[in-house]
């Protein structure tokens, strides 16, 4: 099944990228019937409203599968928040790096995020999980961040260790997580604001510029 | 009070909105049964319950899958939460209260959750322990609430295992509390085998066999006061 129409459909509704993805070997047995990943991404710096416009997409993506007669479950973009419902304990048993890299559209960096070649760690993700045969695009393997090791050295609370992802190790521990929500939650209370920010900003392809060794 | 053709619409609304997991459609129709006057008990369980038996059904013939169960449970708590306000008290005869949970070294908790609606919709009232619970904590909880039912929940056989200690140490304290065990390693046998007295495969047998249980329990416990 050609996915070219979602995926047309869904940029011009607002998406900056969407990606098919074959999911099979991430899933656990309630969602195994739902093989493909339809990973959809948002540049965060084009609005404020981002989860917003990635809740949208989401539902147009659902009606467009639900149309033509295919199972989905959306896995929303805020789904660590999500604790209101039944449905969200699925939440958890799907990662939205998952679909991102299985459809092509980056790898997980050594600061944990999704890394794009073009938006870099700017991007913010929703995922719908479906039974649609839709064709999946080509995975990303490894990481192709290199030597370039600016976020382990920016981050303010050593969280970064310098790890490489690859699809082969789906359990390696990239991030030291705790570390990171320490202090996320220092900052919560100092400043009101959790997020630093710093593995985002430092990193050469979320400034749009090619990685080139040392110049950051 | 509306006419009986307005009450089947209203009744089919929740029913259909159960079983296309669609939540504004089970609000809308638990909003109408409230402001036309409905009984909210007639309206929780021959729209919402009868939903979830047709959604019961639709996983059994695997038409429905977990994250259909899921939303459709979801449906019918946002239409319960309108209903539950004006329901009188349950005509089922029997009321009771249960402790319910997932047992030690298990974090699977979509059973229970989907057991503990159930006993929400028959107006039990529920102390969930949540999931991956000491084993001593059911103990507890039991003398301190004095429920008449226990209710274990287990996916793995591995934390199964814990089951049979809870019930001889509840047994031991209570003899007269009423134990539950359910999940998808459990069986008839292994509930017979470790003194439990009912099992359950899935939420709404869980609920027939917890109505069941109670109201013999009340009857134990009326013949004994008859006795003094």
């Amino acid at each position: 099944m050609n996915a070219d129409l979602l995926k047309q459909y869904l940029k011009r509704e607002g998406a900056t990228l969407v990606g098919i993805g074959d999911v099979s070997e991430a899933l656990t047995s309630e969602i195994m019937h739902l093989n493909r990943g339809v990973a959809i991404a948002v540049n965060r710096n084009l609005n404020r409203e981002t989860i917003a416009v990635l809740s949208r997409l989401q539902g147009l993506t659902v009606g467009w599968l639900s149309a033509r007669g295919y199972r989905n479950l959306s896995i929303p973009p805020d789904s660590d928040r999500r604790k209101d419902k039944l449905i969200t304990k699925l939440y958890k048993l799907f990662c939205h790096k998952t679909a991102a890299t299985c459809s092509g559209l980056g790898w997980v960096g050594k600061n944990g995020l999704v890394i794009n070649r073009q938006y870099g760690s700017r991007l913010s993700w929703a995922t719908v999980l479906t039974n649609a045969p839709l064709a999946p695009d080509q995975p990303v393997r490894e990481s192709e961040c290199g030597d370039c090791d600016l976020c382990v050295r920016h981050c303010p609370s050593g969280a970064v260790n310098g790890h490489h992802w690859s699809i082969r190790e789906p359990g390696r521990k990239i991030v030291a997580y705790e570390k990171c929500s320490a202090l996320k939650d220092k900052r919560q209370s100092l400043e009101g604001k959790p997020n630093c920010g710093f593995c985002v900003t430092v990193c050469p392809y979320s400034r749009n510029g090619k990685v080139s060794g040392g110049t950051g | 009070m509306a006419d009986d053709a307005r009450k089947k619409e209203i009744l089919e609304k929740l029913r259909n909105g159960v079983i296309q997991y669609d939540e504004d459609a089970c609000r809308e129709g638990a909003n109408a049964a409230v402001a036309e006057g409905l009984d909210a008990n007639e309206a929780i369980f021959d729209g919402l319950v009868s939903g979830m038996e047709e959604v019961g059904r639709l996983f059994e013939a695997q038409e429905y899958f977990v994250p259909e169960i899921l939303m459709c449970a979801d449906a019918l708590y946002a239409g319960l939460d309108i209903l539950k306000p004006h329901c009188k008290q349950m005509d089922l005869g029997v009321k009771g209260s249960v402790v319910i949970g997932t047992v030690e070294g298990d974090v699977h908790d979509i059973g229970k959750n989907l057991v503990k609606m159930m006993f929400d919709v028959a107006g039990f009232h529920v102390y969930d322990l949540g999931r991956d619970v000491p084993l001593d904590k059911f103990v507890d909880e039991q003398l301190k609430t004095d429920s008449e039912l226990v209710c274990l929940s287990a996916m793995m056989t591995t934390s199964m295992v814990g089951m049979p200690k809870v019930i001889e140490k509840i047994k031991a304290k209570n003899p007269d509390c009423m134990i539950m065990i359910g999940g998808a390693p459990t069986s008839k046998d292994l509930a017979d085998k470790w003194g439990a007295d009912g099992y359950a495969e899935d939420a709404s047998n869980a609920l027939k066999e917890a109505i069941k249980m109670v109201a013999f329990l009340k009857k134990l416990r009326d013949e004994k006061a008859a006795k003094q």
